[in-house]
């Protein structure tokens, strides 16, 4: 029996990045009685009551995903009932435990993504910027107080991993822990945390689900899919003039849910996307999506997946001859996909960004120098959020303690903070919907841009 | 003319009866409601055991009264039996595979109790722990949320999977993305129902699987927006579902967005604020009849889906009942007790009684004696 298991452990650890992961299906079902949501003219002003009125906003606190008001989901009806009016407290006890018998250090942990899968990359720099904001705590510390310890356990593509790992910090009584990029096993790790009742800060998972859940014990501080795809709606729809996209994305959950508020988005601007074209993770060759969307001829594709996908399809698509404008998420300025594509197909590419890394604030550019100090070479958004994010919970366990339930309250008092990547501010699902920017990659580099503005709306109310 | 007169009795005998009932509710609401009938008995009072009563830990997950009398407690540390009124702790150091013990259920013609932990699902028999992880059987996976015993199997609701155990060969199966209509593995919690089984997807809704055909079938949020309920009553109040249960063919859900009940045809949805729900954040429902026991991170909810009792902690410190029955305003009665704590994570109910699973120790609920019959009652 153990050498079955040390043969069965053995494939896991040889099993390619993505062996167990997700993949997408048919959907077959019949049953289920969903609401359409109808295609309003575009300019439609919403009838519903403007969240900015409610009164635990004031006329300024951010609501629910800072949706642009002609995004808003079924605008032309009041809705029965509105969530995260208010961010949910934890309503249990513990605020007044004592700490853990015999600490000696204060423990953090870093779920990171599997050393050999798509995230490894992103995962080793989300990984050198929390590092670097533990060791410059430990630095500052006084006499007598207890070092920060980073307890670091990474992900494996068995499903539910995650799950375990969450389990095997609190066993260690971390008081907290940071992670994840891949949005399965992130959602995963968070069904844990609140049964353990310990803090998760996430630095680098798009997925716009996750911080829907309403478990208290999640902060994000990555701008999700949601800001990048009503970013990139407002700019291809209203200040573009786009109306025949294309939506070519990975037959995965990063791709589904990822692309979600886009599309939605795009189809309450007056403008649903011509077509959502699939493919799967590994593939490289596409020949029957470039087809398709050949005789689409959309004006725009968008892509939603990593470079090793998007970069050989948006190749594939130019060779056979589509001229559609190429945009995305954050992960087209990626290198690997203008590599994979090539300067003249990546050329006027468009990407949602969090922020300009190129900016010379000097939070930014002495992080960049610090970052660049301790590891020679330069971060990136990743390091960046990771930094913060560890940041964030540092400053939450000074408040706070040893005290899993007071670093909880700490961590979602937060509505707004100035980090080395910038302004961030949270709404009531402790999402950062702090304004983004978008890139441009022109002549061999990115370009960066702010946000377009909204444009007045064609229609008044009635 | 014989038509207007007939019209002017027929109105006048309508004012007549209006007026006689509006006069009964005005009777009825100036009379103390304590002694009108209730579809749930009412407790009148707690017995709570915490940390200095025994209790290894301030939470308790689960709590159930096996078939043999003795009370069992799952706990963050350890699994509780109750004998000679002493509380028996079973934990890692026992054979048990993690400390946490999340569910339980008793498998009632063996009296074998199943145990499921954050690691590992374990099989409590004449004192002999048997375990099943992952790696060593055909578990999902190791942390379990919801288990179930329906004839001879055993259903495990895991992080990455449904699984069910074949208790008499043995064999496993698993449920997951690859072979139902789920889209994620996320399975929250199991619920054997006479001929099917329920199964709560965390994000998937609820998937009603018929045993004899083998077929899957989705119950999902209509709207699909996370911000909003746009209209109620129309499908699972969310997608998100944290807890099942089901009795005489009344399907509950509990989600941290409100509750739903299904009775096979309509769905009736509620939320805090817009109707006696304490919480939208629902942890457990134990149903009982046609009851539903709701503990929620704010108290506790009793409903037949009209009628509600709520048991929480006012802002003075003191424990409250709210009573509110349909068209009347909702009655408040201070008790002399109160739950150790208003996060309740599990529930056990029968006819005599009823026990509380909190954060911080377990509670136990004496009920009042039911009120005298009234009249009516009599006639009947």
């Amino acid at each position: 029996m153990k050498k079955l298991f040390l043969v069965l452990t053995g494939l896991l650890v040889l099993a390619p990045a993505g062996w167990c992961a997700y993949e997408e299906k048919e959907d077959t079902t019949p049953s289920t009685n969903f609401i359409a949501e109808p295609v309003l003219p575009p300019g439609t002003r919403p009838a519903q009551k403007s969240e900015g009125d409610y009164p635990f906003y004031g006329g300024n606190y951010p609501f629910y995903g800072n949706v642009p008001e002609e995004m808003l989901p079924y605008r032309n009806i009041e809705p029965y009932y509105r969530y995260w009016l208010t961010r949910l407290p934890f309503y249990g006890p513990g605020r007044d435990y004592p700490a853990p018998p015999d600490l000696k250090t204060l423990r953090v942990g870093l779920l990171s993504p599997p050393p050999y899968g798509p995230e490894a990359v992103r995962g080793e720099m989300s990984k050198k910027g929390v590092m670097l904001a533990i060791e410059e705590a430990n630095a500052a510390r006084l006499p007598g107080e207890l070092p920060f310890e980073l307890i670091e356990k990474a992900d494996s593509p068995q499903w539910g991993s995650a799950a375990n790992i969450a389990i095997e910090f609190a066993d260690t009584n971390a008081l907290a822990f940071i992670g994840t990029i891949d949005g399965d096993a992130t959602h995963v790790a968070l069904r844990t945390v609140l049964k353990t009742e310990m803090f998760m800060v996430n630095c680098s998972d798009p997925d716009p689900s996750l911080t829907e859940t309403q478990i208290p014990w999640l902060l994000r501080d990555f701008p999700d899919n949601r800001q990048q795809g009503y970013l990139l709606a407002r700019l291809m729809v209203e200040e573009r003039g786009l109306t025949k996209i294309v939506v070519f994305r990975g037959n995965s959950r990063p791709g589904r849910m990822g692309v979600r508020p886009f599309v939605d988005a795009v189809r309450r601007l007056g403008h649903p996307v011509l077509q959502e074209i699939n493919f799967k993770d590994g593939d490289r060759t596409f020949d029957t999506q470039v087809a398709v969307i050949k005789q689409a001829n959309p004006e725009a594709v968008v892509f939603w997946g990593n470079p090793a996908e998007t970069g050989p399809a948006a190749a594939q698509l130019r060779a056979a001859g589509v001229k559609a404008a190429f945009y995305g998420f954050d992960r087209l300025v990626d290198p690997d996909f203008v590599k994979l594509a090539g300067p003249a197909v990546a050329e006027g590419t468009t990407a949602a960004y969090p922020f300009d890394p190129e900016k010379t604030d000097p939070s930014w550019t002495n992080f960049v120098a610090r970052f660049q100090k301790r590891y020679g070479m330069k971060p990136d958004i990743y390091a960046g959020y990771a930094y913060d994010g560890a940041q964030m919970l540092i400053d939450a366990i000074k408040k706070a303690g040893p005290n899993r339930y007071r670093i909880q309250d700490q961590m979602r008092a937060i509505n707004e903070y100035n980090g080395v990547c910038g302004y961030m501010r949270f709404d009531g699902r402790s999402d950062n919907i702090a304004p983004i920017v978008y890139a441009e990659y022109r002549q061999g580099c990115w370009h960066y841009f702010p946000p377009p503005k909204a444009k007045p709306p064609q229609t008044a109310a009635k | 003319m014989k038509t207007t007169l007939n019209s002017l009795t027929l109105a006048a005998g309508m004012v007549l009866l209006f007026s006689l009932a509006g006069a009964t509710g005005v009777r009825a609401a100036e009379t103390a409601t304590n002694d009108l009938p209730l579809p749930f008995p009412l407790i009148d009072r707690f017995e709570n055991f915490q940390i200095k009563d025994g209790l290894p830990t301030h939470k308790a997950h689960c709590v159930l009264r096996a078939s043999d009398g003795k009370l069992w407690v799952g706990t963050y540390n350890g699994a509780l039996v109750r004998e000679d009124g002493k509380f028996r702790r079973i934990g890692v150091e026992d054979g048990l595979s993690h400390k946490m013990v999340l569910c339980m259920v008793e498998d009632k013609r063996t009296g074998d109790m199943w145990i499921g932990t954050m690691r590992g699902l374990n099989r409590y028999s004449a004192g002999h722990i048997t375990t099943y992880l992952q790696t060593t059987s055909g578990l999902p996976n190791n942390v379990i949320y919801g288990l179930d015993i329906m004839d001879d199997t055993l259903w495990v609701a895991t992080a990455a999977g449904l699984g069910s155990l074949n208790l008499k060969t043995g064999e496993w199966a698993i449920y997951d993305q690859s072979n139902t209509v789920m889209h994620e593995p996320w399975v929250y919690a199991v619920k054997g129902a006479k001929d099917r089984i329920f199964v709560g997807v965390w994000g998937g809704g609820i998937l009603e699987y018929e045993l004899s055909n083998k077929i899957f079938k989705e119950h999902r949020d209509p709207d699909r927006d996370f911000h909003y309920e746009l209209v109620h009553d129309a499908g699972p109040v969310s997608d998100i579902t944290s807890w099942i249960a089901w009795e005489d063919d009344i399907l509950w859900q509990g989600t941290y967005f409100g509750m739903s009940r299904y009775d096979g045809s309509r769905w009736r949805t509620w939320q805090e604020k817009k109707s006696p729900l304490i919480s939208n954040f629902v942890n457990f429902i134990w149903p009982h009849g046609r009851v539903a026991w709701v503990g929620t991170d704010r108290g506790i909810s009793v409903t037949d889906g009209n009628t509600w009792a709520t048991y929480r902690t006012n802002e003075k410190g003191e424990g409250i009942v709210e009573i509110a029955r349909p068209g009347r305003p909702v009655e408040t009665r201070t008790m002399s007790t109160k739950l150790p704590n208003d996060f309740v994570l599990g529930i056990w109910v029968d006819d005599q009684e009823a026990w509380f699973a909190t954060s911080d120790g377990l509670s136990h609920a004496i009920f009042a004696a039911p009120p005298k019959p009234t009249k009516v009652a009599d006639a009947k």
